[in-house]
């Protein structure tokens, strides 16, 4: 009986490729969901995985658990925060999850010198940009609208007629959206512009998370041991960074201010802290886009 | 035709001049570009891929204009850079597919040929391995294939076989023969070795600061250094070798010999000075012209005639 081969081997040697090529929207989009996975620790070790998952069980967790409590035991579970509160614990999260993402989206490709490969391909330094920031904003959008928009719709599922409370509070899913928005992409210019003056993660992320911090602190010490017949006091509202969003939500929900807050004392209305957002938001996309520019392979 | 060209090029850091108005025609095949350590090699690959802007003269790549056309070029060339360049935390697999996608191919195409050209340049199962964990020789092929896997047309190797142990270093030249052998894809390797020049390439540009010396075929370049002789005469000191060059001869000290060369009769030359001073004659071998005189040669015919710059730095500038 002849024996038969069971395979045989081919060494096909280099080929040329004559399959599909895609054009500026795939090198964006190849970048982008590289940068999601790193982000979010895909595809490396656990422990890269750990604060990502973490702040995103932080945003969702209690929602999704009030929810569950509620449809178990329905309105003997209570009341839970109301939008303006949660979205105060989400910006806590936002701040945290901007502070580690963004240095991670950029900070790498410069210290180990990638970018003297990615820029040999016709990737321009606007679609790099574009790039980066979609990522942040995927991510940062994730955290910041859909714990409230599940909220949302919790307390409608929830509600005695879900039908009845989609029409009484449309205006909140609106509000949820708008300053879900806003926020998500403040803090994703604001942490993307420090993560560029940086080649080190540790130092992007101690950078933010130290000025929304240390400003919130300055703001504060400086408006109440100023006295009060000092020029341009009230304006220290606006050096706290961490403070424009929180005062921001709250004007969008209706809340008044703290009595006795520094927002409060200031006497600015809501809108004033939109405007300070939005100024700080392109001051930061200015100087990433600058950062980015300068960039050398 | 050539596949790309400068014309007078020229490339300034601060107060070095890296590039003085250099015309180079680099023709279809493999070509070495050859220079010491900031000879401008890397300053010219990197003004031909359209990453730093000259500050004057012109340069196209297989046809495109560099100034007018950069994405066009870099879509049609691959480019293997000096130094690490590689995320370390990422598998060789994800990232040469994650290159396939900067040059345009879908995700499954982009993973399928990821694979088929890490096979090709020797990563097997490592490719599934961390990029960080690799020895230099790997992480060169890393970048080869990253250079590679969306089929350009030319290819830009910066110091290919930069720190890397002699039987990698063998590997990667047998690689860039292959390469150029099956895709007939043009090479230009920049390096200072002038041994894997002549093992794998068939033109040569030899560059020495900021300026070309010589380009042409490999066989012309060689040829352009007349034969010579290596030498052991009496102690090979000051005064044989002043003898030496006192007969019209050129003389380089070449380790424990003397490489002896410009005239045809330099052989009777040199016995006859051994006879005349008495000096032992221990050594008189003629030495083939290669790659290394001709390069020598006129490297310190241009240092004579015009004092060399300081080593342009590598275009740092990195957004810090």
């Amino acid at each position: 009986m002849s024996e038969l081969p069971a395979g045989a081997i081919y060494d096909r040697g280099y080929r040329h490729y004559d399959g599909p090529r895609e054009g500026r929207s795939r090198r964006i989009t190849a970048i982008l969901v590289a940068g999601v996975r790193r982000a979010l620790g895909l595809k490396r070790n656990w422990k890269t995985k750990v604060v990502p998952f973490g702040l995103i069980v932080a945003a969702f967790g209690p929602v999704l658990a009030f929810i569950g409590i509620r449809l178990l035991v329905g309105d003997a579970a209570g009341e839970f925060l109301g939008y303006a509160d949660y979205f105060s614990i989400v910006a806590v999260v936002l701040l945290l999850f901007a502070a580690t993402a963004a240095p991670e989206l950029l900070c790498p490709d410069r210290r180990q010198h990638v970018l003297a490969l990615v820029f040999t391909r016709p990737v321009t330094r606007p679609d790099y940009l574009a790039a980066k920031l979609g990522a942040l904003l995927l991510l940062m959008g994730l955290v910041a609208l859909l714990p409230l928009v599940i909220l949302y719709l919790g307390n409608a599922l929830t509600a005695p007629s879900a039908a009845t409370y989609l029409r009484e509070h449309l205006g909140d899913l609106g509000r949820i959206l708008f300053a879900g928005t806003v926020l998500t992409i403040f803090y994703a210019a604001v942490s993307l512009a420090v993560a560029s003056l940086a080649e080190r993660r540790s130092l992007a992320t101690a950078g933010l998370i130290g000025s929304f911090v240390a400003s919130s602190a300055l703001a504060n010490i400086l408006f109440f041991t100023a006295p009060p017949t000092l020029p341009l006091r009230r304006w220290l509202t606006f050096v706290s960074l961490q403070g424009l969003a929180g005062r921001f939500v709250e004007w969008v929900f209706g809340e008044p201010f703290d009595d006795g807050s520094l927002a409060q004392q200031a006497g600015f209305s809501g809108s004033a802290y939109l405007a300070a957002l939005v100024v700080l938001t392109v001051a930061a996309m200015g100087l990433l886009a600058w950062r980015i520019a300068r960039l050398q392979p | 035709m050539p596949v790309a060209e400068a014309r007078s090029l020229s490339k300034r850091y601060g107060s070095v001049l890296a590039l003085r108005g250099v015309d180079v025609a680099v023709q279809s095949g493999c070509t070495g570009l050859v220079g010491s350590n900031g000879a401008g090699k890397s300053t010219l690959i990197k003004l031909l891929l359209g990453l730093l802007r000259p500050d004057e003269g012109s340069a196209s790549v297989l046809g495109h204009d560099v100034a007018a056309d950069p994405l066009a070029v870099r879509q049609a060339v691959g480019y293997l850079p000096e130094g690490p360049c590689l995320p370390g935390d990422v598998t060789a697999a994800d990232f040469v597919a994650f290159m396939a996608q900067l040059g345009g191919l879908p995700p499954r195409q982009a993973r399928e040929r990821a694979s088929e050209i890490c096979y090709q340049v020797g990563l097997e199962e490592e490719r599934y391995r961390a990029v960080g964990g690799f020895s230099t020789g790997m992480q060169q092929r890393v970048k080869l294939a990253a250079a590679l896997v969306h089929d350009p047309s030319m290819l830009l190797l910066d110091e290919p076989t930069d720190g890397m142990d002699p039987q990698g270093r063998e590997d990667m030249l047998e690689l860039i023969k292959r390469i150029r052998a099956e895709l007939s894809v043009d090479v230009l390797v920049s390096t200072h070795l002038l041994g894997d020049v002549e093992r794998v390439c068939d033109h040569v540009i030899m560059v020495h600061a900021g300026q070309v010396l010589l380009q042409g075929s490999i066989v012309e370049a060689a040829g352009t250094a007349s034969p010579g002789f290596g030498v052991q005469l009496g102690d090979n000191g000051h005064a044989v070798r002043d003898a030496l060059a006192g007969a019209g001869l050129e003389v380089r000290q070449a380790g424990d010999e003397l490489h002896v060369q410009g005239r045809d009769d330099a052989a009777d030359l040199i016995r006859d000075l051994a006879a005349g001073k008495g000096w032992p004659l221990r050594r008189l071998v003629p030495k083939a012209p290669s790659l290394e005189e001709t390069f020598l040669r006129l490297q310190a015919t241009a240092a004579a005639e015009q004092p060399p710059p300081a080593p342009a730095p590598t275009p740092a500038g990195r957004a810090s």
